[in-house]
């Protein structure tokens, strides 16, 4: 089994003098969820089409199940299960029809339409007429396409865009139940930082056509400091003790103490140290930036360079 | 096989369309106008000869204009429908070739050509069964001239190939309703000026109505067919190399 179900070596594209895809390269682990993230525009999409072979890189090449794509088109698109952007369906044709015209298509038995209508909740309306259809039953069909011939890699571009806080939540369970429940890994392009936030292992961000960065979400966090913020009745005091005890200490303008610790034993720590010096504790809170913050740090930083 | 695959998937696509139905609406429109044609004439002259005047006609009228505008109909309405949602994305993130599905949507629509044509065939015999009861003086106008018929209407179907191919591409090429149309349009509109000049020989929108012309029946078949081919192929070709939108 190839290390990466998505690997990208040097990924670039151009529209005319733009670069959409700047020297891109993926590497997404099997199993989980990816979060590929980044603003509109960043050259998601750009990046999924060619992750699909719908449009060509000007360089770079993408692999695969560890094979080059561009070789081996047929064979590793049958693997796949993918949803760019809106669905594309036939709103003559009913739910169970639309998925018919793709099983047709891939030649799959005919078995494998009510287990994707089931996962997907549409086994009820199965035979209205997509015309019919919300935009959240739309997309769910979309995604019941996807998974029709149950794929190893699902590739889903912007899954819950223009769905209402009902359906985000909806699709949103559906992804995160899917690794676990057909094994299947999920790459999944978004601009929002929550949905990611909620639902991948691994993500990549991208910003104005290059990837900012790549890795286990733990790590990116990890990567950040967390402080923690300390109320108390004598700040000198407390800044002394805990000076003392080994910890950086900052006096903030508003009267509280920032404090270098990380996680939340070493909160309890400082805490015990505190109230055995007989300093009154009022507030206490270990805040972590959010992937919001990592985010906007990252492309913000990025703007300005 | 793929490609049957494909046309499997195509068939279902129709279920419900405006292209399946205007399959049959098409060639009634043209056996109408030949009923009351008929039906209206005051009085026909001992030299009228029935089956041939009436087959001739519903031909021709289906070569030279219903025909060439169901071609530029068909392909955009098939087309049109993989445009609405942006089926192509879809379509070719699958595991088939876009050969195999730009092949689909000629053969597709030659059969749909061709079914209308055999209705048309059948109307028109229709008609002249019909005329002869209405009209006493067609009472003994013969047998049914099926054999003539049959040649003629699977001439003008050959002759068709070159502009299905045409359309399928520019229907394919272009998302608006409006290209094909107006292509479809400007097309069939020259083909009644081109129509007695020489070079109307050759102009693509002519070549079924050629069929009927004993001096151009051979480059209306070889342009028709083999320029048929020739067009799908470069029409593939282009549409393989394309960016999916």
């Amino acid at each position: 089994m190839p290390e990466y179900l998505i690997e990208t070596r040097g990924l670039t594209r151009r529209f005319g003098k733009q670069l959409a895809v700047d020297d891109v390269n993926l590497m997404v682990p099997e199993a989980g969820v990816y979060g590929f993230l980044g603003p509109n525009g960043a050259g998601k999409t750009t990046a999924i089409r060619m992750l699909l072979g719908l449009c060509r890189p000007n360089a770079g090449e993408v692999h695969l199940f560890g094979l080059p794509l561009a070789a081996n088109r047929l064979s590793l698109l049958r693997r796949v299960g993918a949803l760019v952007e809106s669905p594309s369906l036939y709103p003559h044709l009913t739910g169970r029809e639309n998925l018919e015209v793709t099983r047709r298509v891939l030649g799959a038995p005919p078995e494998l339409i009510d287990p994707a209508l089931r996962t997907t909740k549409l086994i009820k309306d199965a035979n209205r007429r997509v015309r019919e259809y919300s935009l959240g039953m739309r997309q769910r069909l979309g995604l019941a396409m996807a998974l029709l011939t149950k794929p190893e890699l699902l590739i889903l571009d912007e899954p819950t865009n223009g769905l209402d806080p009902a359906g985000i939540h909806e699709m949103r369970d559906m992804i995160r139940r899917l690794p676990a429940e057909f094994g299947v890994t999920v790459f999944l392009s978004s601009h929002l930082l929550s949905e990611v936030e909620q639902i991948a292992s691994h993500i990549g961000i991208i910003h104005e056509g290059r990837l900012l960065f790549q890795g286990a979400l733990s790590e990116l966090q990890a990567d950040q400091q967390a402080q923690l913020t300390l109320g108390v009745n004598d700040a000198d005091q407390a800044l002394h003790a805990l000076t003392a005890a080994g910890w950086s200490v900052q006096r903030r303008a508003d009267g509280f103490l920032a404090v270098s610790a990380k996680t939340s034993e070493e909160a309890v720590r400082v805490n015990k140290l505190l109230v055995e010096q007989h300093i009154e504790v009022f507030h206490l809170s270990l805040a972590r930036a959010s992937l919001e913050d990592i985010f906007l740090t990252l492309t913000g930083e990025r703007r300005a360079a | 096989m793929s490609l049957l695959r494909v046309l499997h998937a195509e068939l279902l696509k129709l279920k419900r369309t405006l292209a399946f139905r205007v399959i049959f609406v098409a060639p009634l429109l043209v056996a109408l106008l030949q009923f009351f044609v008929l039906w209206k004439t005051r009085q026909f002259g001992p030299e009228f000869k029935l089956w041939e005047t009436l087959s001739k006609a519903t031909l021709s009228v289906w070569a030279i204009f219903m025909m060439p505008l169901l071609v530029t109909l068909e392909t955009a309405l098939i087309n049109g429908i993989e445009h609405s949602d942006n089926h192509w994305k879809h379509i070719f993130a699958l595991p088939v070739r876009r050969h195999t599905v730009y092949l689909a949507k000629i053969i597709v629509v030659q059969a749909l050509i061709a079914a209308s044509t055999l209705i048309l065939c059948l109307l028109s015999v229709l008609v002249g069964l019909v005329s002869m009861r209405i009209r006493p003086e067609l009472a003994n106008a013969g047998p049914v001239p099926f054999g003539w018929i049959s040649k003629q209407a699977l001439l003008v179907w050959l002759a068709a190939w070159l502009i299905i191919s045409i359309h399928t591409w520019v229907s394919i090429r272009w998302s608006s309703f409006t290209v094909a149309l107006g292509v479809g349009i400007g097309g069939t509109f020259f083909a009644l000026f081109a129509a007695s000049a020489s070079l109307g020989k050759y102009y693509p929108w002519l070549l079924p109505l050629n069929v009927f012309t004993d001096e151009r029946l051979v480059a209306a078949l070889v342009l028709g067919v083999a320029g048929g081919v020739v067009a799908a192929v470069a029409g593939c070709m282009e549409l393989a190399r394309r960016d999916v939108a």
